[in-house]
């Protein structure tokens, strides 16, 4: 008999994965149980402990709690190659439009105020913030509780690193087409003036947290709708049109996918750890609202410090108290919306 | 990107200095860092992403178009297709574990040009496990038995060797930081991704598996970039005279854990699964770790302070024994797999004299026994042969017979009162290093002392789809396949052999 004929009846899929829907996705077929679960999905235990004596990974770390973390699926269902297309795709997007604004001379056409004051400082300032929030997510994949969360993370610290460069590039670019214009000097700004103070202590708290799921929720649901929606939206993408730069805001409509996706992922987590199926769903909730109610003022006063850069926007007329009512009432939305309290 | 150099040297300077928070101490090192080295790559995201996305159309566009539809899977060797099953979980093992281990480096090694290179290696890390996990379903849907790559990643906590292999891989991520980089970039990845993912694509290819090597070539494009990481890493700790006692220390440690590990693992699955014969895993070895890693690669950090490490030599002397003896316990407990064994042929015992000179006397007794119990009808299964079986060691989790039961110095220790195994004087000595690491670990043979092997082969669900026929089988032949019946019937305990040993005698295994 052949190998053939004698395994006819064999299962010719993935049988160890239980899919979200009614069929394996590839997503779900590459990520899932790739991550040891001893005592869950495996036997065993930890079979090289750390220097400490801790566990591969600890349910401690973090203050939520979930029967089986390899539940969670992100929505995205990104794995690497979908994800680094995605990112390929929008590196490429970039790139063509540097190139045919250097060909149409359109860099030479940017206002210089708006290449001395924003583009040169607070853009440039900024990409030291996404640097910090990309430190943030790494040990945040590292101690994810599960595969399909800690893929979600990396890719977002990925995210994070994608734009600070993408920045750095933007400007050596600029540099290279316009007289006189030097990337210099943000470096300090970031480190010095009392402008970005609050955001480097911010970015230095979030790398400092040690509970990944709060490094996660917080940046999705209060640093990114509140704090980079003015940091980025605000002062960069909406006003750079008026002074001339059609590339900058490009730039940055990539970063806002990036955080639609990780927004998504960020709610479906909630879903997932509040769900009513789940004995915790109550503490859960009391957690995460807790993480909400302790950083929202504060990233809230880390944006109104940010203030004085609408100032030098003349052209732009930027009723900045408004906007950023309008992030916070957006996010309370968001948050109500998750039943975490508004 | 037009200006990549430049660009490479503002994106090193986004690391600052910390005012309003202490650097975070989540995973503690003995190490002290330079904030500047060099990354060669110059890891730049627009340009990693294009060349990646561009290396993910090649392979997998080959496998779902030229080699899908040609059927190739079915028509490479069957001997060889049966030991993927346990090879793709192990290895995910090790690329899920290395994605970790970049993400306590990212946060530990406070250098910004290394961290790029982190953070490119952690997405890479990504890649393998998806590549390699996409592999095992692409096998499950093509090759011609798919059971075992259907469900191998449920199984392989219940087999010795995915237990000793993610003792040894997850020291890439539960380790100091630095350790971990020196067991992961400088150990794995620069001496034994060569005779992973090239020299096992050789073994495919002549056996007709195309598959393998589309998927694996592409895996070690990207191994360039994590060696020069830990290049950079090594040439930055070793630029601080300080650094050097825990340097070496931890690199014995890593050499030998790994080599404990990977060459009984690597040289069971080279030597015995190829059916068109070629090298040996022992040849593959001497050109690839010897030559290449210890002769060169680590000669060159001598003037650095770095010496070979310390149990090279005698790894070396194993190396022609170690993989022959974990693939005899292996395949005496065949029940206990998720895989298919082809029984040795007389060519192969050719082979096999003639790479290893000596090899009949030692093992040509066990596998002529072993094609001749295969049958069900005899009523006898390999384990059955041996008067006594090895423990387990309590630090690697590999059998205390390496590397040859008539040499091999099993060590039983009572530690607390409680008895443990050793295989060996560098296990001995590494456990007594840091002896909180492997307390509390139970090998499998203690996690299933007791257990009747068919309640382990049910329980587990070691059964196919008619619950009844083992996944494993002694032969490739389908005219009597075994079940668990026959199992029963056998009567066999899982007895784990450290009960029944004396405490502290250095004494000859088996």
């Amino acid at each position: 008999m052949s190998t053939q004929t004698a395994t006819a009846n064999e299962p010719r899929d993935f049988t160890f994965i239980k899919p979200r829907k009614r069929r394996l996705t590839e997503y779900e077929a590459v990520t899932i149980h790739q991550q040891w679960d001893p005592g869950g999905f495996d036997v065993g235990t930890t079979f090289l402990r750390g220097p400490d004596g801790r566990a591969w990974w600890e349910a401690e770390r973090t203050a939520l709690k979930h029967p089986n973390w390899f539940e969670f699926r992100d929505p995205a269902q990104h794995w690497q190659r979908t994800y680094v297309r995605m990112q390929a795709e929008q590196e490429r997007s970039i790139e063509r439009m540097t190139e045919d604004a250097v060909a149409d001379g359109m860099f030479k056409e940017i206002d210089r105020s708006w290449l001395s004051d924003i583009l040169g400082k607070h853009y440039r300032a900024w990409s030291f913030f996404e640097y910090g929030l990309f430190r943030a997510f790494s040990p945040a994949q590292r101690e994810a509780l599960s595969d399909s969360l800690g893929n979600a993370i990396c890719f977002q610290s990925f995210d994070h690193m994608r734009l600070a460069q993408a920045v750095v590039a933007h400007l050596l670019e600029i540099e290279l087409n316009v007289d006189d214009f030097e990337d210099r000097g943000a470096k300090e700004l970031w480190t010095d003036d009392p402008i970005y103070q609050p955001a480097r202590h911010l970015a230095e708290d979030l790398i400092k947290t040690d509970d990944w799921a709060e490094q996660t929720l917080v940046v999705n649901l209060v640093v990114a709708p509140i704090l980079s929606r003015i940091a980025l939206d605000t002062l960069i993408r909406k006003p750079a049109p008026l002074y001339g730069d059609a590339v900058t805001p490009l730039i940055l409509m990539t970063a806002e996918r990036d955080r639609r996706r990780n927004l998504d992922y960020a709610k479906e987590l909630v879903k997932m750890v509040t769900s009513d199926k789940i004995d915790e769903s109550a503490s859960n909730r009391e957690v995460i609202a807790g993480w909400i109610k302790e950083w929202t003022p504060r990233v809230i006063e880390v944006a109104r410090n940010l203030a004085p850069i609408a100032e030098r926007l003349t052209k732009a007329n930027v009723d900045f108290d408004a906007e950023l009512q309008a992030a916070v009432d957006g996010q309370a939305q968001l948050v109500s919306e998750l039943g975490l309290g508004g | 990107m037009k200006n990549i150099v430049e660009t490479h040297e503002r994106v090193k300077d986004f690391d600052w200095s910390f005012s309003y928070n202490d650097k975070p101490k989540r995973y503690p090192t003995r190490y002290k860092i330079p904030p500047k080295t060099k990354d060669p790559f110059r890891h730049l995201i627009r340009d990693y992403c294009s060349m990646e996305q561009e290396k993910d159309d090649r392979q997998y566009g080959a496998m779902s178009d030229v080699i899908a539809r040609t059927g190739m899977p079915g028509k490479a060797s069957e001997r060889w297709m049966e030991i993927m099953k346990l090879v793709l979980p192990i290895t995910c093992f090790g690329e899920y574990a290395a994605m970790k281990s970049c993400g306590q480096l990212i946060d530990t090694v406070d250098n910004a040009e290394l961290r790029q290179g982190y953070l490119a290696q952690a997405i890479d890390e990504v890649r393998h496990t998806n590549q390699q996990a996409h592999l095992a379903r692409y096998f499950a849907k093509h090759a011609p038995d798919p059971q075992g790559f259907s469900q191998g990643f449920k199984l392989r906590s219940r087999t010795i060797q995915a237990r000793a292999g993610q003792g040894c891989l997850s020291g890439f991520f539960n380790s100091d930081p630095i350790e971990g980089a020196v067991l992961l970039q400088v150990v794995t990845e620069t001496a034994y991704t060569n005779p992973l993912f090239v020299a096992v694509t050789e073994i495919a290819a002549a056996n007709g598996d195309e598959t393998t090597p589309t998927v694996f070539l592409s895996v070690q494009s990207d191994e360039a970039r994590h060696m020069a990481n830990g290049y950079s890493t090594l040439a930055a700790v070793v630029s601080n005279p300080d650094n050097l006692e825990h340097l070496e220390r931890d690199f014995d440690r890593s050499f030998w854990r790994a080599h404990n590990f990977l060459d009984p693992f690597l040289g069971a699955v080279y030597d015995y699964f190829q059916e068109n014969r070629s090298s040996s895993y022992l040849e593959k070895w001497e050109e690839w770790i010897a030559e290449d890693w210890a002769g060169a690669y680590v000669a060159k950090l001598e003037p650095f302070g770095l010496k070979a490490p310390r149990w090279f030599d005698s790894a070396r002397a194993n190396m022609p024994w170690v993989g022959h003896t974990a693939m005899m316990l292996i395949a005496a407990a065949w029940p206990m797999m998720f895989w298919r064994f082809d029984p040795m042929t007389s060519k192969d015992f050719e082979w096999f004299e003639k790479k290893y000179p000596g090899w009949y006397e030692h093992f040509g007794g066990f596998w002529e026994d072993y094609a001749r119990i295969a049958d069900p009808k005899e009523g006898m299964i390999p384990m059955q042969l041996f008067d006594k079986l090895p423990p387990l060691c309590n630090t690697c989790h590999m059998p205390c017979a390496l590397p040859r039961p008539d040499i091999a110095t099993l060590r039983v220790r009572e530690i607390n009162g409680k008895k443990k195994a050793f295989c060996s004087e560098a296990c001995e000595h590494i456990y007594h290093e840091e002896p909180q690491r492997y307390d509390g670990n139970p090998t499998l043979f203690e996690e299933f002392d007791g257990m009747d092997m068919a309640d382990f082969i049910e329980q587990g669900g070691f059964l196919r789809e008619d619950g009844k026929t083992l996944i494993a089988q002694p032969t490739l032949k389908w005219d009597k396949p075994w079940t668990v019946d026959d199992i029963r019937a056998l009567k066999i305990e899982l007895r784990d052999p450290l009960r029944d040993l004396p405490v502290d005698k250095v004494e000859v295994a088996a």
